[in-house]
């Protein structure tokens, strides 16, 4: 399901549904985050029990914005992303750390910026056309 | 525990030979190392060796055209450190007791049949992998936060590359050996900012072989060996949480076992081969390997202290960013120049009155995880 590149219909395929909800009514996109029982630690990506526990977790939602932690901007990177692009860690309230690539033009990324989670595309096929939608982050305005 | 000693090393020149499997790479160096330790092969009770890309059983074609095979051989892939694991495992097998003399290998060919162009990148169902990440980058996010904390310029970044091509110019086993300037570093073509390309280690073919034995066995071949104070391997700690990227908790972790392991400390060491796979790396082991403060790499290396001819010279053989990088190879041609500069046998690169060198490895991009896997070895003579 989630990570094959295309689907019979061309439309690019969406990764990944148990991280990341853009809701059905246009309301804005939010990532998912899953929290310890016990000791509160928040995981991301998702994982069936805590690593530090080994007690269940529970899904909550993911503040919307975060923190630039730091980023680097990819010239010679992977097949199917148009270099150069930008990928950064952003550091949530909830204190769990993820990596996204940055919808942001580069030369206005800074370190500590406030950023807001947003649904992009995040690799394209062989012509160019979009094969995968993910979260990606943008400058809070 | 007992005492454990190399007493013979070896190696092929690291380079692009992508018509020399590994395991022809790994014959040479395995020839030359027991040639090197003067011991009938017969002998040897064991061998470890690493190797990421192979896949099946690598060392025992490494060994079994040698007539070495019979005796128990452990494959091993640690990512990066591959080549200390073998090393440590020969170590252990040692110092247990359980036998009393083997060898450590690595051997890796990553030019045959490999599309060029592509920065090697997290396994491919890895989240990070999934949406871009790739190595050079990751080191990217390490080398801006460390620039914006501490004030660190491009330019400090590039002596780094400079100084290790400076002593590459002396070794003939490494890959590049031309000079280089601080201008001509940061002119290279961007790969990852702020990496340009003379600052990423480059791919390479190579191997290296060790012949380790105890103590008792070294007097009754009476060989000069090179005794090993510590051999350490660890792997990263999981979490999500934030943690500060200039800190490497994972060399942080090994280094301090190391120094509890053999009671030496940074002020002793002479000499250090580290995990150089990009500038800003070697920057956070002066400051993580506790060779200066934190902060303070760029005077630390403006000192002249990390170069040939200062007090704890790093990268001597001109490290990963100028030898390249054979997964497998590099942690076991690491030992192999410390044996070396230990025994005054490293040629125009010998640092004068070597006593005393640590190797550290570390590596292997895994979402979560500052590394895979680290392992640190401290040598004397």
């Amino acid at each position: 399901m989630s990570g094959q590149p295309i689907s019979e219909e061309n439309e690019p395929v969406f990764f990944h549904p148990d991280l990341f909800v853009v809701p059905t009514d246009g309301k804005a996109p939010y990532l998912l985050g899953y929290k310890c029982e016990d000791c509160g630690k928040v995981w991301f990506p998702k994982l069936d029990i805590c690593p530090e526990c080994w007690t269940n977790v529970k899904q909550i939602n993911l503040s919307r914005t975060g923190k630039l932690c730091s980023y680097s901007i990819i010239h010679v990177g992977q097949r199917g992303i148009k270099s150069p692009y930008a990928v950064g860690y952003v550091d949530f309230p909830e204190n769990v750390r993820i990596y996204a690539q940055l919808a942001i033009p580069h030369e206005k990324i800074k370190l500590g910026m406030d950023v807001e989670v947003i649904e992009g595309v995040v690799r394209l096929d062989k012509s160019g056309n979009p094969a995968m939608k993910s979260y990606m982050f943008k400058a809070v305005e | 525990m007992r005492e454990v000693y190399v007493i013979g090393v070896g190696m092929t020149p690291f380079g692009k030979f992508p018509d020399r499997p590994y395991y022809d790479l790994g014959k040479e160096a395995v020839v030359k190392a027991v040639k090197d330790a003067n011991v009938d092969k017969r002998e040897i009770q064991a061998g470890y060796v690493g190797n990421v890309k192979a896949g099946m059983a690598p060392g025992q074609k490494v060994f079994k055209t040698l007539g070495m095979t019979g005796m128990q051989i452990v494959n091993v892939e640690n990512a990066c450190s591959s080549g200390q694991t073998a090393l440590n495992l020969a170590y252990t097998a040692i110092a247990s007791g359980q036998y009393d003399m083997v060898m450590a290998v690595g051997c890796e060919n990553l030019t045959g049949g490999r599309t060029s162009g592509e920065a090697l990148a997290p396994d491919q169902d890895d989240i990070e992998g999934i949406l871009g990440n790739v190595m050079p980058a990751i080191y990217g996010m390490r080398a801006k936060k460390y620039m914006e904390v501490y004030g660190a310029t491009p330019e400090d970044l590039a002596l780094v590359a400079v100084k290790n091509h400076k002593h590459s110019s002396l070794n003939p086993y490494a890959q590049f050996r031309n000079l280089v300037t601080v201008e001509e570093v940061l002119a290279s073509r961007m790969v990852a900012e702020p990496f340009t390309l003379l600052q990423c280690c480059p791919i390479a073919d190579g191997a290296a072989a060790a012949v380790v034995c105890s103590k008792e066995k070294m007097q009754q071949l009476g060989a000069k060996g090179v005794k090993i104070n510590a051999s350490i391997l660890v792997s990263g700690l999981f979490k999500n949480q934030s943690s500060d990227l200039t800190v490497p908790e994972i060399t942080q972790r090994a280094s301090r076992l190391a120094y509890e392991m053999s009671g030496i400390g940074p002020e002793d060491i002479n000499m250090v081969e580290c995990h150089d796979a990009f500038t800003i790396a070697e920057f956070l082991y002066y400051e993580t390997l506790g060779f200066c403060r934190k902060g303070e790499a760029a005077s630390f290396i403006r000192s002249g202290a990390a170069e040939l001819g200062g007090k704890h010279v790093f990268s001597v053989r001109g490290g990963l960013l100028c030898m390249g990088h054979p997964l497998g190879a590099t942690g076991v041609a690491q030992t192999v120049e410390a044996v070396w500069q230990l025994r005054g046998q490293a040629g125009d690169r010998q640092i004068q009155g070597a006593k005393t060198a640590m190797i550290h490895i570390t590596g292997g991009g895994v979402a979560g995880m500052d590394n895979a896997a680290c392992g640190v070895h401290i040598f004397t003579v």
